[in-house]
């Protein structure tokens, strides 16, 4: 196999942002766009554990407390994120289920187990799969955005369904944990460096 | 000349690719590079006629509800401030950012600067709207919005009689023309027709 030369091996940084290559000794902010230059996303790894864990943390309240309370002729309900979902299945609403089932809980705990699972792999600096990893990465960082379904749900069923004691939708305080962990693990695949999968595969060397 | 994958980090020789050709990186298999015919001068309309959309969507009711004869009108805004009356500022304040300010901030920048690569004048502040513009792109989030709106319709057909205003049209005509849009603006020419203005001023 063609040996392959990254950049770094070469005393060469690329530019975050505007992707110009810059000889590494020489410079410290990019001479086109003036961004500073760093080989690899200053403090990625710690940067991206501290945000995995707060959004952890704040995950449990996100599905512990109310998200939002449904009042119908004067009977008001409060819902979780899961109890919410229960009861479109019940309300035989079963597609609407499932797309909230996957914005607001798989996608969150799947980004997060992923971000996790790419730490280990730079951490333990396994040899396989790197091109997987690479690709579940970008998965995790398209993906992100979506898990905001929920809130902008709720944001428009507390702006329409506003009518006192006849029919009333109140976002719960979970709404607030949960869009902190939306924002939280957006910020976690941002500072994630793919670069640091890549750096430590023998076989490409 | 060299550049670099910006995931894996590779040297590369710079591909050639042709107008609606694709070029991967041979290692990790990122995008490298997907000209586009026209990408400056498509940038520019197609943000102009986002800015343009952007007003109504804003402004006039989207969905309106009628439940035992009381009836509503919900716009882009009503959900903000019917959070911000709930004291979910934090919440308000996200859903201010990523359907209202951002979408507008991004149409803004997209604007100025296929404007000025259009004229070919150089500007101070290109390359800094140029890297805001980069940043942001993700924090806005109208289809994510949209996919709310259809729940949400779905979830008060069963209670109520759905309206659906102009603002909801003009909504549907922006998000496909902010899909277009990203489709259509290439960075990477971009970055470089930048360079290529800074360097001459």
């Amino acid at each position: 196999m063609k040996p392959l030369n990254t950049a770094q091996k070469q005393g060469f940084i690329r530019c975050h942002d505007c992707g110009n290559l810059i000889k590494s000794t020489t410079e410290a902010l990019c001479p086109v766009c003036g961004h500073s230059v760093t080989a690899r996303k200053p403090h990625s790894v710690k940067q991206t554990i501290a945000l995995i864990i707060s959004a952890l943390c704040l995950y449990i309240p996100a599905n512990i407390f109310p998200i939002m309370s449904v009042t119908q002729l004067g009977v008001a309900k409060t819902h979780t994120i899961v109890g919410g979902i229960a009861a479109l299945i019940h309300s035989d609403m079963v597609p609407i289920a499932l797309l909230v089932l996957v914005a607001s809980i798989l996608v969150p705990l799947m980004k997060l187990l992923g971000l996790s699972l790419l730490l280990l792999c730079v951490h333990y600096q396994w040899q396989t799969n790197a091109r997987l990893f690479t690709r579940l990465y970008r998965v995790i960082a398209f993906v992100g955005r979506w898990s905001m379904l929920d809130i902008f749900i709720i944001s428009i069923l507390v702006a329409l369904v506003d009518l006192g004691g006849v029919a009333q939708v109140i976002a719960g305080s979970a709404a607030t944990a949960f869009a902190a962990v939306v924002v939280l693990t957006m910020f976690a695949a941002k500072s994630f460096d793919p670069r640091l999968i890549w750096d430590h595969q023998l076989s490409y060397e | 000349m060299y550049e670099a994958c910006p995931e894996c980090d590779l040297l590369l020789k710079p591909a050639t690719p042709e107008h609606g050709e694709k070029a991967h990186c041979s290692r990790c298999g990122y995008l490298l590079q997907r000209p586009r015919k026209h990408s400056i001068e498509r940038t520019l309309a197609l943000s102009l006629a986002g800015l343009i959309l952007i007003v109504p969507a804003n402004l006039l009711p989207m969905v309106g509800i009628k439940i035992f004869g009381n009836s509503r009108d919900g716009t882009l805004w009503s959900g903000v401030s019917a959070l911000l009356k709930e004291d979910m500022w934090a919440v308000a304040l996200l859903v201010l950012f990523s359907s209202v300010l951002l979408p507008l901030v991004n149409l803004v920048l997209a604007f100025l600067i296929s404007l000025h690569l259009y004229l070919q004048k150089a500007n101070v502040h290109l390359i800094r709207w140029m890297r805001w513009l980069q940043h942001l792109n993700e924090w806005a989030m109208l289809e994510v919005y949209a996919l709310g709106i259809i729940v949400a319709c779905v979830k008060l057909a069963g209670m109520a009689e759905l309206r659906f205003g102009f603002g909801l049209y003009a909504f549907i005509a922006l998000l496909i023309v902010n899909a277009m849009l990203s489709n259509e603006l290439d960075s990477y020419l971009f970055w470089r027709r930048i360079a290529q203005l800074s360097k001459k001023s």
